[in-house]
């Protein structure tokens, strides 16, 4: 790749976590955090993609996130105060910076009214903009303004000696990273009518003079509309390379020269500084306290200082800490994470072949390889935290979906996320997108009543969707529920069966008809909307979990909504495993959804009629599975008495036990999936090459024992299937 | 204005068309190894100017003016004059000497 290529896309992937940091922010004020340090953050995210941004010549870019940048350092110096509707304005100006981002990225077009419309609102946030008397809305500020001799005078205010000095002075480093002081000089002539004073005072004589070092400082006067974001605006790429000086004109003015304007009274004088500050502390609703209520004229000239400028070196960014992180391919990541499940596999043979060389457990190479086996599975469990991410590089994506989807479909929603730190392999996460943002677009647009309705069933008017995260045995399972009217079992019925997807006389259960919205051409959507339905359903979101060895299963209740639960693996590398026989065969059986093991005794075993039998472990009967029946090894059942039982728990937390012939041990096994090589079989989650270089087939527990149970969306499908 | 009417004997020491950063140095050089005699710098090729460069002219002026010697820019080109005034001193374009 060429080398401003390859910056170029470090700069995308970086304005992906800062938008990420931005989002995050946001959501965090608008859930009532306060820490000024969060309101920076946020500042320097947008100010970060607009300082990227420039450097890339991206226009659209730069200036949106200029606008954006500006409202939200008003708010950083505290002029303006993070109301809900603030907050809601900038969550949505994020989400449109998202897009221009990736606008600039693929070099897709972006809604330029829609930005029009969002610049606007920004700009209409901003105090200062009010106060210039460019919107009209600002006026509505000043009716609450009670000095009485001076309100009229306000809105032409700040037409007066507006300007700011900047003093500037570069150090050595600033010429080093090739910036210049003249350009920056020439910038700041941009911005209006400048008066460039050079101090020299420091320059010592051209014997000693290091060509190289940096002498002089500056003191620049501008004059004109230009506020103080704009001025530092043009130091942003020098920020720690100079020292810098931004002071507002009137402030400078009131320590010297202070300008004794008279206003309506003619008795009182009044300092422009004190009357600004005044003004915007009036200007900013939710601390009015601040201002002494109609405080008489001289008390406000008593304080001339402006008490909301921001004292030296606030108005810039803080710098980021260094991260402590570094970027790699992740083919490389990839290859490592290959290897090290070679070297498992490889270190397990080794073992094995050590053991049939008939060493002694306290033998010198017993000893060694045993050091070597725990120092590999530290290394592999390293290497796999190095894949492993939280979803909340998913999770984030949603509240911008719900935002939109809850404008198109006018209701009214609150996103609540959970277990956004819970890891899963970066391959997962990636793949978790398109079906996480179907399943909740889904709950909002079919799953939530509308407002009328909520509030006729006695709701709030605002639904809410629920996303969570959590690991559980030894998978992650994310779960969409959203507190809508629930699955309308009666109309999915009759959609399936005018569908012909099943049989008119079916007589199906309550968790069969909910699974039917999983069954490939079943939309509930009687008119396609723009939402969700494109003509795929959950039948694609399906398809995809399971394409990633998971699960998706469905539970509504009337009245109360519905829970979607995906349940996926981890990670699609490896797995603890318990290795054991069956007919022969050596299984493994995934030791996270193992509870204990037992040898079944004979008066604990009842048979059910047919081939099911439950067996009685201490007070309650679980079903007892035969493996070797559900895989087919065998015709009839193995005598409990004979074989193991292993007590599993699956995802819903039910029960059972699952006879196998024997225990051969316990062993982590690298997965190689089945699909990939082969195809999916059902009750088979993978395949494992073991220590003696045999495969081994790794049990998928949920499906043998939904299978066995017959309770299975696979067989209600199989059913409905061959009913329709 | 290429006319040097003085009692210059020197030949005038042509500034670089770029007096950006890298220049600083060999300006320097430059002018150190000039000192001693009237200074006669022809500024009529310059491109640009940088702080750097300024520094290193401002620096030389003083130095001739503390050894009385005379010091004159001639024929500035409009982009140095230009930098000059940029960098708050209009003057150190100006054709005149400035003994200060």
């Amino acid at each position: 790749m060429d080398p401003l290529a390859a910056i170029r896309e470090t700069f995308f992937q970086e304005c992906e976590e800062q938008l990420a940091e931005l989002e995050n922010g946001l959501l965090a004020m608008e859930a009532g955090d306060t820490d000024p340090e969060t309101i920076n953050a946020v500042f320097r995210a947008v100010h970060s993609i607009k300082g990227g941004a420039g450097a890339f010549s991206l226009e659209a870019l730069v200036r949106f996130a200029h606008v954006f940048e500006t409202a939200l350092d008003e708010m950083r110096s505290g002029r303006l105060a993070p109301t809900n509707e603030v907050l809601k304005t900038l969550l949505r100006a994020a989400d449109v910076l998202a897009d221009h981002v990736r606008a600039a990225h693929d070099g897709s077009a972006v809604d330029e009214a829609h930005t029009a419309e969002l610049a606007e609102e920004l700009k209409a946030l901003d105090p200062n903009g009010a106060t210039a008397g460019e919107e009209s809305e600002g006026e509505e500020d000043w009716g609450d303004f009670e000095f009485k001799p001076m309100s009229v005078d306000v809105p032409a205010a700040p037409a007066g000696p507006s300007g700011w000095r900047v003093s500037f002075k570069p150090r050595a480093d600033l010429y080093a990273k090739a910036n210049e002081a003249a350009l920056l000089l020439r910038e700041l002539g941009r911005l209006g009518q400048t008066t460039v004073e050079l101090d020299a005072s420091g320059l010592p004589a051209l014997t000693e003079l290091d060509p190289e070092a940096a002498y002089l400082a500056w003191t620049v006067t501008v004059t004109g509309d230009a506020d103080e974001t704009s001025i530092r605006e043009v130091f942003e790429f020098v920020d720690g390379d100079c020292e810098l000086e931004v002071s507002p004109l009137a402030a400078v003015a009131a320590e010297g020269e202070a300008s004794a304007t008279p206003v309506e009274d003619p008795g009182e004088t009044l300092d422009i500084g004190a009357l600004l500050a005044r003004v915007q502390a009036v200007a900013e609703p939710p601390s009015p306290q601040q201002v002494p209520p109609a405080a008489p004229a001289p008390a406000a000239v008593a304080t001339p200082a402006d008490p909301s400028s921001p004292p030296d070196g606030q108005g810039q960014p803080r710098k980021p800490e260094a991260g402590a992180t570094i970027r790699v391919d992740l083919e490389r990541v990839d290859r490592l994470i290959d290897l090290v499940g070679e070297l498992v596999i490889n270190q397990a043979m080794l073992s094995q072949r050590v053991m049939e060389a008939g060493f002694a457990r306290a033998s010198g190479v017993a000893m060694g390889l045993d050091e070597l086996e725990q120092l590999t599975r530290e290394i592999q469990d390293s290497v796999m935290a190095i894949r492993a991410q939280p979803v909340k590089s998913v999770f984030q994506r949603m509240p911008r979906l719900v935002r939109e989807v809850a404008a198109m479909t006018g209701k009214p929603v609150r996103l609540v996320t959970e277990g956004e730190g819970t890891e899963v392999d970066k391959t997962v996460i990636e793949r978790l997108a398109d079906p996480l943002t179907h399943m909740i677009r889904n709950a909002i647009d079919h799953g939530l009543e509308s407002p009328e309705k909520r509030a006729a069933a006695g709701k709030p008017a605002e639904g809410v969707v629920r996303l969570t995260a959590a690991h559980r045995s030894g998978r992650i399972v994310i779960e969409v529920a959203d507190d809508g009217g629930g699955i309308n079992r009666e109309r999915v019925k009759s959609i399936a069966i005018e569908k012909g997807l099943v049989a008119p006389d079916a007589a199906l259960s309550d968790e069969e008809i909910d699974n039917l919205i999983f069954m490939p051409g079943f939309s509930t959507a009687s008119e396609v909307s723009d939402i969700s339905g494109r003509g795929v359903g959950m039948d694609v979101v399906r398809r995809s979990i399971q394409a990633l060895g998971g699960r998706i299963t469905i539970s509504s209740r009337p009245g109360k909504g519905s829970t979607f639960t995906m349940s996926l693996p981890l990670t699609l590398a490896v797995l603890d495993g318990m290795v054991v026989s069956v007919q022969g065969q050596t299984l493994v059986a995934p030791i996270t959804a193992i509870v204990e093991t037992l040898l079944p005794k004979a008066g604990d075993v009842h048979s059910l009629g047919g081939s099911a039998r439950v067996i009685a472990i201490r007070d309650t009967y679980v079903p007892l599975i035969d493996v070797g029946m559900a895989l087919g090894y065998r015709a009839g059942p193995l005598d409990a008495t004979q074989g193991v039982a292993l007590l599993i728990e699956g995802e819903g937390g039910a029960r059972a036990a699952l006879l196998v012939d024997a225990i051969q041990g316990q062993r982590q096994v690298v997965i190689k999936s089945l699909e990939a090589n082969y195809r999916q079989v059902p009750g088979v989650a993978a395949a494992t090459i073991l220590g003696d270089g045999r495969v081994a087939l790794i049990l998928d527990i949920d499906t043998i024992v939904a299978v066995s149970r017959g309770a299975d969306s696979l067989r209600a499908e199989k059913r409905l299937a061959a009913t329709g | 204005m290429t006319t040097i009417t003085d009692d210059t004997t020197a030949a005038p020491l042509v500034l670089a068309d770029s007096l950006d950063l890298t220049a600083a140095a060999p300006l320097a050089a430059e002018l150190l190894a000039a000192r001693g005699k009237p200074a006669t710098l022809d500024a009529s090729g310059v491109q640009r100017m940088g702080a750097q460069c300024l520094q290193v002219l401002l620096a030389a002026r003083a130095l001739w003016s503390s050894d009385g010697l005379p010091w004159r820019v001639v024929d500035p080109s409009p982009e140095f004059a230009d930098a000059a005034a940029l960098m708050g001193c209009p003057d150190l374009a100006l054709a005149t000497a400035v003994q200060d």
